[in-house]
């Protein structure tokens, strides 16, 4: 229910641009806030799916309703700071992973702050621009130890025009779809 | 402790009003994560001077927008910190031509003469090797999108050395009057038939990888490094690079800088396109 509140303010607030496809300066910073709920959406269902305490059923639905932020297709690439590689994984498998680390209790959390990039128009019509927000995570094992990380993760977002149906009338709205997601493992 | 009094003190005219919570719950020591430069975004933009300490872009009509105390103090922060062969005296004078000077210059994101090297690692023959891309933004119709327009594969390279001490090995200047019947010769030696081509002959190597990866010959792995060479800038070239260190001087700096001027920027261009060597 929330969400869809959510969602009818974000087109209201957004319904001024209809019948525009170019995002002017202040427009873009409409977006740019569209997108970190996104993104906020999205911090919280990895904390959930990873929290052992989250019941099996739970963690499957909040899955499910965090492939609903990305966009067809979208990877996560993962490295860590001993290894150059990259380790790609599709959207749904990065979430069962999470959910089945071996850990007895895990914790993850999220650093207050969060850079936005430009919004960059690519060849399709959409505009694509990036999030890095940074992530503590904290596992402890059944023995007792200790495991911390923290990461970086450069989070895609695609932005689209698109028109929806209401009381009759086409509103034009900016919906925000995720993409690709780069993890690093950083040093601080 | 220690990163805020580096904030504060280097950028002690940027600080603005504490940012808001927007995504994250956790409160820590933000810091480093504030000082590093997160996206080549960032960098562009703390070098155009277009941002405040915490990213919030600035508008045109910001007092601040592109002030060129705020930039001296942003491009210092920019330099990775352990390269040494960046001297102080270089720095200053590359500040001085780009901000101080009567027409300031400006990193532009879609002004050309930068692109990416991007060192990735291919499968070839059985074994994992390191291929070189180099991408640069192209304009479309709607929009830009990055293209692949060079790139470097060192298996290739002995494919196209030539025996320069080795004069007896070359097409005949009368050859045209026998229809070049001595190509059937030439031919029979594929070590050697590179010495043939002409003094100024270039491998294409992206034609060649194109070509192996639709064989089925060669396969990507994976991305090992990103960096970007600029030239966009009147008189000087400069390397940009990631780094993930702790501390407040990481992410994406300022690894090497050169002035040069343009033929020495060619000669730069086709050094880091391993052309000619």
């Amino acid at each position: 229910m929330r969400k869809l509140f959510l969602t009818i303010i974000a087109i209201c607030s957004l319904a001024v641009v209809s019948g525009q496809d170019e995002l002017s300066p202040e427009r873009k910073e409409a977006v740019d806030s569209l997108a970190l709920e996104k993104v906020r959406d999205l911090s919280r269902y990895i904390s959930i799916i990873g929290n052992k305490d989250t019941p099996f059923s739970e963690a499957n639905r909040v899955i499910d309703r965090a492939e609903e932020l990305f966009a067809a297709g979208s990877e996560i690439g993962v490295s860590s700071i001993n290894r150059s590689d990259i380790n790609y994984y599709e959207v749904t498998e990065y979430f069962k992973r999470l959910m089945a680390l071996n850990y007895d209790r895990v914790t993850i959390k999220w650093f207050n702050i969060q850079y936005i990039s430009d919004l960059e128009l690519q060849p399709d019509g959409r505009y694509v621009g990036v999030i890095t927000v940074y992530q503590r995570f904290e596992g402890i094992s059944a023995d007792g130890l200790r495991y911390m990380d923290t990461t970086k993760k450069d989070i895609t977002v695609y932005v689209e025009r698109k028109q929806t149906q209401i009381g009759g009338r086409l509103i034009g709205f900016w919906d925000v779809m995720l993409g690709d997601i780069r993890v690093t493992e950083t040093s601080t | 402790m220690r990163h805020l009094f580096f904030l504060f003190s280097t950028l002690s005219t940027l600080l603005v009003a504490p940012v808001t919570a927007q995504v994250g719950e956790f409160v820590g020591d933000e810091d480093n994560l504030y000082a590093a430069t997160k996206q080549v975004n960032q960098f562009l933009r703390r070098f155009n001077g277009e941002e405040d300490l915490t990213g919030r872009r600035y508008r045109v009509s910001d007092s601040s927008y592109r002030e060129p105390e705020l930039r001296r103090k942003y491009i210092n922060i920019l330099f990775d910190n352990k390269q040494k062969d960046i001297s102080t005296e270089l720095k200053e004078v590359f500040m001085s031509e780009i901000v101080d000077a009567s027409k300031p210059e400006f990193l532009n994101f879609h002004g050309g003469s930068w692109f990416a090297q991007v060192s990735t690692k291919f499968n070839y023959k059985g074994q994992d090797e390191t291929l070189q891309l180099f991408l640069r933004l192209q304009k479309e119709p709607i929009g830009s999108k990055w293209v692949i327009f060079k790139a470097y594969f060192d298996p290739f390279k002995s494919f196209f050395e030539i025996d320069t001490v080795d004069k007896g090995k070359f097409i005949h200047p009368m050859s045209h009057e026998l229809d070049f019947m001595n190509l059937r010769k030439i031919f029979k030696d594929p070590e050697v038939v590179a010495v043939y081509a002409n003094r100024d002959f270039q491998p294409d190597y992206l034609s060649l990888i194109l070509y192996e990866i639709k064989k089925g010959n060669l396969t990507f792995s994976s991305v090992e490094r990103v960096k970007f060479h600029f030239f966009q800038l009147d008189d000087w070239y400069f390397e940009l690079t990631e780094f993930n260190r702790s501390g407040p001087n990481t992410g994406w700096l300022i690894s090497n800088l050169l002035k040069t001027d343009s033929q020495q920027k060619q000669i730069l261009r086709e050094f880091i396109y391993y052309e000619g060597h």
